[in-house]
């Protein structure tokens, strides 16, 4: 992942270029962006973040985060835990039982235990885009509530500014970004 | 005058020290014990020091001075969201409460952006009935300067920080901007060192205003003798918190005429202060200074 930021002084660019890393890594979305271009315009209050939206993680299924011992499972990441444990009982009910913390039982058949291991729990595509945007809110100032995308393919752009957003800057924003991303 | 330590240490013999800061005619501000821990806040006339460091000598433990101490510092930020909150507002706040001080955190209405941001009258007037306020800011110079103007109206002394080291602008430190993690680091701590430095130099100007027109009475011996009259209930927290000029007490309204009589000296509190409900916590006792209603001895 490339994070780029222009605009700002030395040290507003430098800060920018930190809040952008930790935020993605918090998010878990680092990954899956191959480019971030952050713009920063403090004397007018007008922000440009583009992200581009690189490989996303392939689907978690049953087999990855959990070992099977006959008719016993146990988890190995706990992370998934939750997510296993409602994907079981809304399909088996009662005939998955909670042990302890990282066992579960499961009364099934042999014919329904081989399909198990296949069942995604989690796939990480679901949520990127409302997990990206979170991001982007996160890394904006505050007070830049007006906002403007440019829809591009494989890519969020957003101008942000406290105040209306001219057709100047919305030229402005498409220039840069197809520059350095793209 | 008084002065206000900290002592950190076992519990042996504990209690002999606080007999002995009670004898030499001390207060103790806020005391913990947490199983065989305890820590203490205590004020003490300044010629008793020796006392009592021969008395912590005797049962080891350390020792340490509170730049803050009896002050009430309002942490300012523009908003209480993600971007200010946790880090690094309650980090700032951390500090100063280490320092001795009692710290309040606030947020503003509408104190985001730059074009944008506002302090409303209201919240003046909460920030100015603390001793001195401290200001989180972000990362842009333009911004801050125009904040800095904002901040240009309170009558309390007041400190903003930012992250822009090198910005040169009156009550301003640098180095402590938006942060997504806690400051933690040698370098960081060297900034909140800074940032408490200035901000005792700022509220030295207070404490001259005091030193020179004395109050009629201490604070911290109001405190004791409310505390003597309407007692802590169960498990509250710091119910009298002691100002430079006077406290704030959370009591509810039923309470305010028998701390309206508590007699200091040989006058009632409400002849040598002003009681006021305060905008948001407690009431405000704002002790009146001597030349004004005399003696009270």
């Amino acid at each position: 992942m490339e994070i780029k930021v222009e605009g700002g002084d030395a040290f507003a660019n430098a800060a920018y270029e930190t809040i952008c890393k930790d935020t993605f890594r918090d998010l878990g979305i680092r990954s899956s962006i191959d480019n971030a271009y952050l713009f920063l315009h403090p004397e007018e209050h007008v922000f440009i973040i583009s992200i581009t939206i690189g490989r996303v993680a392939s689907p978690i299924r049953v087999g990855d985060v959990a070992s099977f011992d006959k008719k016993t499972l146990r988890i190995g990441d706990e992370k998934y835990a939750p997510k296993l444990l409602s994907l079981l009982w809304d399909k088996f009910g009662e005939r998955a039982q909670q042990l302890s913390r990282l066992m579960i039982e499961l009364n099934l058949e042999d014919e329904e235990l081989a399909p198990l291991k296949e069942m995604v729990i989690y796939d990480p595509r679901e949520d990127l885009i409302a997990r990206i945007l979170d991001a982007i809110d996160r890394i904006l100032p505050e007070g830049a509530r007006v906002r403007y995308p440019i829809p591009a393919d494989h890519a969020v752009t957003i101008i942000a500014s406290e105040d209306p957003i001219s057709e100047e800057w919305k030229q402005r924003a498409k220039e840069l970004v197809g520059h350095t991303v793209s | 005058m008084y002065k206000i330590m900290m002592f950190e240490g076992g519990v042996y013999k504990f209690n002999e020290l606080k007999e002995l800061i009670e004898d030499i005619g001390g207060f103790i501000l806020q005391e913990s014990v947490m199983q065989t821990e305890t820590m203490l806040h205590m004020a003490f006339p300044d010629e008793e020091e020796r006392a009592i460091r021969n008395k912590i000598k005797d049962l080891g433990g350390k020792f340490t001075e509170l730049p803050l101490a009896g002050t009430e510092i309002m942490v300012v930020s523009p908003s209480l969201g993600k971007h200010h909150a946790v880090n690094p507002m309650c980090d700032v706040a951390e500090y100063l409460r280490r320092q001795g001080a009692i710290t309040i955190v606030m947020g503003l209405a509408r104190g985001v952006g730059k074009r944008i941001a506002q302090i409303t009258v209201e919240e003046k007037s909460i920030i100015e009935e603390s001793d001195a306020a401290v200001f989180v800011f972000g990362e842009f110079k333009d911004c801050i300067s125009v904040k800095a103007k904002l901040c240009e109206q309170l009558n309390v002394p007041y400190l903003m920080v930012g992250g822009p080291p090198d910005l040169e602008l009156p009550h301003y430190t640098g180095g402590i901007g938006r942060r997504t993690d806690r400051l933690r680091r040698a370098e960081d701590i060297e900034c909140l060192e800074r940032m408490t430095t200035e901000l005792d130099k700022e509220l030295n100007e207070k404490r001259q205003a005091v030193d020179e027109d004395p109050l009629a009475v201490n604070p911290l011996f109001v405190k004791e003798m409310i505390e003597m009259i309407v007692p802590a209930k169960a498990g509250e927290e710091l119910p009298i918190t002691v100002q430079l000029d006077g406290l704030r007490i959370s009591i509810n309204e039923e309470d305010l005429t028998r701390i309206q009589d508590v007699e200091i000296g040989t006058r009632k509190l409400s002849e040598i202060a002003e009681i006021r409900k305060s905008l948001f916590k407690g009431y405000l006792v704002k002790i009146r200074p001597e030349s004004e209603v005399g003696s009270i001895f």
